[in-house]
């Protein structure tokens, strides 16, 4: 749930890149962290990682960005770690989650892993009382340089393929390909559900 | 979870002040108050010395890990954690639903004189929360008055 702190003119969102093992979630916050334009302000980006790099808790990339006028935005990035092993961090790491970035792994072999993983991030949401439906998020189909890639469109069908289609893109993160426009594309969607809630009158 | 209510002035002003007195009675170096999902609401003392958002999101996985840790162990109460270090020491302690204060003191500064002044601290901080939560049970952000920038994406990549 979005933080607002109307002393201080600040909003801060949490997004949250979540998918299968060895998918692209950390790559993906270490391009942003390089490749992020000057006008906005980073922090350093934190990795919790095993000695062959990963993610055992969480990585950590805090940003301040202008997204509203006269007022401060900080949004705040985070990975949760892939393994199926380490299920009870995934759940603490989504703990006041504005927005997610599910990161699903082109390869045609890592199919049953990608929705496994959605299916376990929609059973983490229901153990804190949350509501996919009722969530901004956003796919990025990442890997798609590899030959064994998947159509796009059987991607659709098994990732995406609710009720209410929600924005996806094909990425390639380790060139930083797709990257900003699936965080653009969460942005916009969390700015736009806080403007509209924030439209209602308090009872 | 209803999350943490939208704050006024008046909010920030109690939660400042409090943090204060527990400085300024304690002789801690900085406190620090967090949102249990990691964001820093707000920071009093030397916290300029130190990255304050990177701790803030550390504080908060350390918090809620040695709760899940000690809910496994079959203990549902978890007020504090404390790490002890030979120069600063650190505390962190459970403040209400949505936050957490993190007390950062020098080592040779009892925790026990810390936790006793932090009790203060979080009971008027803990009762203005719930006061800002009776304030807007439901109100978000009232941007009807602001603009959002136009369209352009908020993250540029760099040329």
């Amino acid at each position: 749930m979005a933080i607002i702190n109307q002393a201080t003119k600040e909003l801060q969102l949490k997004i949250v890149y979540y998918g299968p093992g060895k998918g692209g979630k950390t790559t993906n916050l270490e391009q942003v962290h390089d490749n992020l334009g000057n006008v906005q302000e980073k922090g350093k980006l934190i990795s919790l990682a095993t000695s062959s790099d990963r993610t055992l808790f969480f990585d950590f990339l805090p940003i301040e960005a202008m997204a509203i006028k006269g007022f401060k935005t900080k949004f705040q990035l985070y990975t949760v770690p892939g393994q199926v092993i380490y299920n009870t961090t995934r759940q603490l790491v989504l703990r006041g989650m504005d927005g997610i970035i599910f990161v699903a792994d082109s390869q045609y072999e890592k199919m049953a892993e990608n929705v496994e993983s959605f299916q376990n991030l929609e059973d983490n949401l229901k153990s804190l009382k949350l509501n996919l439906a009722e969530i901004p998020y956003v796919m990025q189909y990442n890997k798609r340089d590899l030959p064994t890639a998947a159509p796009v469109e059987y991607m659709e069908f098994l990732l995406n393929n609710r009720e209410v289609q929600v924005p996806s893109f094909t990425s390639v993160a380790s060139r930083c390909e797709g990257v900003f426009e699936a965080l653009n594309m969460i942005t916009r969607m969390l700015l736009n559900k806080n403007i509209n809630e924030g439209s209602r009158k308090p009872a | 979870m209803p999350g943490l209510p939208q704050l006024i002035d008046e909010d920030v002003r109690v939660l400042d002040s409090a943090l204060d007195d527990l400085l300024r009675r304690s002789e801690a170096r900085a406190a620090l108050v967090i949102d249990k999902g990691g964001p820093l609401i707000c920071q009093r003392g030397a916290s300029d010395q130190f990255d304050a958002t990177t701790v803030a999101a550390l504080a908060a996985g350390a918090f809620s890990a040695t709760d899940m840790m000690a809910r496994h162990l079959g203990e549902t109460s978890l007020s504090h954690i404390y790490q002890q270090g030979r120069q600063v020491s650190l505390l962190i302690s459970n403040v209400d639903d949505n936050l957490l204060l993190i007390v950062v003191f020098p080592a040779d500064t009892g925790v026990g004189t810390v936790k006793y002044y932090a009790a203060d601290a979080i009971a008027r901080m803990s009762a203005q929360m719930q006061q800002a939560a009776r304030r807007a049970p439901g109100a978000t952000l009232d941007l009807v008055s602001l603009n959002t920038l136009d369209a352009s994406p908020v993250f540029r990549k760099r040329e």
